[in-house]
């Protein structure tokens, strides 16, 4: 060995005087960029618990979890991600994945534990060091990995369509369908707010993978008016879509019309695998009074489980209010028929013209059958009682729509008020403003609402649709009195109205009387609300009933009245909507299945 | 800068784009590729090669690769894409321009199995010895059966499904579609 061997290495010494190069608390005094991926934050209040960060994560290191505190509602799942830093690799993914923008990173990337379980961890629930870090990596706004941006229908503009009834959306094609459903994320969220719990992110999977007939199957699983509800329903489902927390919620309600348009009426037994029912053994009989929604809904299920079901319908077609109390520019009377069709084909009977309790009574249904399911819906119109209102030129907007339905003419008038906000006053309005201007080449309606416009209960899209064909909406003023003179209307009397329900979520509008306002019309329209005719009960099957609030029949969780053959559904109980009706016969077909095979 | 662009276009065809004032982009076709980095390297200043990389088109069956220049003098980024076959995979060698693109070829032939024939160690792994897989920054790599399959799970974990959970918590007591009953079950 050289003697320079021994002694090179003391030469270091001579660098311990320096200022050192090394920085002597690395871990304190680098903070990560303004835009690092460090560790994972949570924004509680705005997680919906869709899961679309487990679903994109490609180290499988996201688990969703309860968390506790976190409540499981319409919209949310109240499941948090939760993740396993043993396996992420910070490729931000989830990120940029996250519809609501919760998901986020701090620019933290030190982290020191002596347990190693620590490094599973739920991001905004266990407490972090790093959770209020405004710096660190968020989703861009120039890239996104979701689309959102619903594929447009087309529509028929104002001027084509405000003199006649035809159909106003023209639906998806095939390019339109599947580009909308590649939209959707199934986290499935939706499918907890659909009232009848259709399985929303199967269906729409089924249109990506163009098995159209697959949709279709899985969407009389739960409901089978979809041509219907392809077109009026109130879809719900989309207002808690995880897409509309930055964006336009997924068109479920067209996607589902496009699968049923898809579908030709004679290919319905064959798709639907029921070309071959009724099991001889069950010879049950089962009546159902009125063929709305919900008694077309129980007569469906009780046909494929080999039941004999009769409805007795009082008016001349079926439907009941989807025909009778919605127009025909949204629901065409053809594809109505289409979902109707096929349920008679499986054996279904409808009687029209027939009502009971006038020409037959409930008690003889409960002779001649076994079961009974009643729905027959809220066909009286509710009025406002003011002074005037028993003018003979005023009247209710569900007798209107039904007598246009009927073909019946309706004396129009040339100036017209409609009192009321939610869909059945807009329905109203727009169908008096075609006939006006059938009549008389212009339309001079106006609809006002108790409800401001921020509150309006209407969609807002027929709230547009209506200004489009010139109909004038007014709303925020309550009506006072209908202004006579000689026996004829000449207007309405309103005062600004302030609030309409009180703190405790009540019915109790409040009005300022300074603020007036005088609407002239010679025909006024009520539509303020339905209710029910339940005069077919008799006094002794009144008696073995009970009623709850606001006179509705009492029934159980499976729409089972207290007098045992007797099951009870539709907007008489629950909604008012189509869908929940369709739910409510779905429950009481089972139900009534079950209570005859026992 | 744009006269620069305008002597290239007047000797091969080309589309350009400016992104900064000091960041340009050159689009160019794969037989013009070692006449257009010599020509930038050796008349027109832009001496140093920053990094060489892919990124997998797999839906037009290409690959595209961007060279990204740097000129001292003028202090401009260049970045030159062209876009290679993804089934053939195989790029010229520029190790002779610049020395160590070697070691940028050696990279993209091990992640995206893009060859460059005569590269030095081209063949030799980069980081990941003994790798078996295709290349995985290929697209149809399957990153998450790979990352399943090759690290185990630490034992306790559990998930939900959202639409299951929702079930279980708000309506478990609905209906079950019923099933058909047909004549000959």
């Amino acid at each position: 060995m050289k003697l320079k061997d021994i002694l090179f290495p003391l030469t270091v010494w001579k660098r311990a005087t320096q200022k050192p190069w090394t920085i002597k608390d690395p871990l304190n005094d680098r903070p990560g960029a303004e835009n690092y991926r460090g560790f994972h934050k949570n924004d509680f209040e705005k997680c919906i618990g869709c899961g679309s960060c487990e679903e994109i994560c490609q180290n499988n290191a996201i688990d969703l979890v309860p968390v506790e505190g976190q409540e499981t509602t319409d919209g949310n799942s109240g499941l948090r991600p939760k993740i396993d830093y043993g396996r992420c690799c910070w490729c931000a993914l989830c990120v940029d994945v996250c519809p609501t923008g919760s998901l986020t990173m701090s620019n933290e990337y030190t982290w020191i534990t002596d347990k190693v379980e620590d490094f599973r961890f739920i991001p905004g629930a266990d407490e972090t060091k790093w959770q209020d870090e405004k710096k660190g990596y968020k989703r861009s706004e120039n890239i996104q990995l979701i689309n959102y941006d619903r594929v447009e229908m087309f529509e028929i503009e104002p001027e084509n369509r405000d003199k006649s009834f035809i159909e106003i959306v023209k639906g998806y094609n095939k390019e339109q369908a599947m580009k909308e459903a590649d939209r959707c994320l199934e986290c499935g969220i939706c499918t907890a707010t659909c009232p009848a719990h259709m399985d929303i992110p199967a269906y729409i999977s089924a249109i990506r993978e163009d098995d159209i007939e697959n949709a279709f199957r899985i969407l009389y699983e739960t409901n089978p008016l979809p041509e219907i509800c392809g077109r009026i329903c109130t879809h719900r489902c989309e207002t808690s879509c995880a897409l509309q927390n930055n964006g336009e919620p997924l068109a479920i309600r067209w996607l589902k019309r496009y699968i049923a348009d898809q579908i030709p009426p004679e290919r319905y037994k064959e798709v639907l695998g029921t070309e071959h029912l009724i099991d001889p053994d069950i010879n049950k009989k089962i009546a159902i009074v009125g063929a709305g929604p919900s008694g077309l809904s129980a007569a469906y299920y009780l046909a494929i489980l080999g039941y004999e079901v009769k409805i007795y319908e009082a008016l001349p077609d079926s439907g009941g209010m989807a025909r009778y109390g919605i127009p025909e520019y949204r629901l065409p009377y053809d594809q109505i028929e289409k979902d109707i069709n096929y349920i008679k084909s499986l054996g279904v009977k409808i009687q029209f013209n027939t009502r009971i309790g006038k020409d037959i009574s409930l008690d003889q249904l409960h002779k001649n059958y076994d079961a009974v399911f009643s729905g027959t819906g809220l066909h009286l119109g509710r009025s406002t009682r003011i002074p005037g209102s028993d003018n003979k030129r005023v009247y209710f907007a569900t007798d209107l729509l039904r007598e246009v339905t009927l073909g019946n003419e309706i004396d129009v008038a040339e100036k017209i008020v409609v009192i009321g906000g939610g869909n059945v006053a807009m329905d109203i309005t727009r169908t008096l403003a075609r006939l006006q201007n059938k009549k008389y080449g212009k339309v001079n309606v106006l609809a006002t609402s108790l409800e401001t416009e921020d509150i309006m209960p209407a969609d807002r899209e027929e709230i547009v649709e209506a200004r489009e064909e010139k109909a004038i909406i007014d709303p925020g003023w309550g009506p006072k009195e209908i202004e006579i003179k000689n026996g004829k209307i000449e207007g309405l009397h309103v005062v600004k109205c302030l609030s309409v329900f009180d703190e405790e979520g009540r019915f109790s509008p409040k009005y300022d009387e300074k603020q007036k306002n005088f609407f002239k019309a010679d025909m006024i329209v009520e539509s303020i609300g339905q209710g029910m005719d339940l005069s077919y009960l008799s006094e002794e099957i009144k008696a073995g009933l009970k009623f709850g609030p606001r006179g509705r029949i009492q029934v159980n969780e499976n729409f089972q009245s207290d007098l045992d053959w007797l099951f009870v559904g539709g907007d008489i109980i629950q909604g008012p909507d189509v869908i929940t009706a369709i739910a409510n016969g779905h429950l009481a077909a089972k139900a009534i299945d079950k209570f005859l095979t026992k | 800068m744009e006269q620069l662009l305008n002597r290239i276009k007047d000797k091969i065809e080309i589309e350009s784009l400016k992104k900064r004032d000091d960041l340009y982009f050159i689009n160019v076709k794969e037989e013009h590729i070692i006449f257009l980095l010599s020509y930038l390297k050796e008349h027109e200043g832009f001496t140093h090669l920053a990094f060489l990389q892919a990124v997998d088109f797999q839906e037009y069956n290409l690959f595209q690769l961007t060279y990204m220049l740097y000129n001292y003098n003028i202090k401009v980024n260049l970045g030159i894409k062209v876009m290679i076959d993804r089934e053939k995979a195989e790029m010229v060698s520029i190790h002779k321009l610049w020395n160590h693109a070697w070691q940028y070829q050696r990279e993209l032939h091990e992640l995206f199995g893009i060859n460059f024939p005569n590269s030095p160690n081209v063949n030799e792994s980069f980081v990941l010895e003994g790798w078996e897989d295709i290349p995985p920054m290929r697209r149809d790599f399957d990153t998450l059966k790979y990352s399943s399959e090759t690290f185990y799970q630490r034992p306790g974990r559990s998930t939900n499904d959202p639409k299951e959970y929702m079930r279980e918590k708000l309506y478990k007591n609905f209906v079950e579609p019923p099933k058909i009953r047909k004549e000959n079950d």
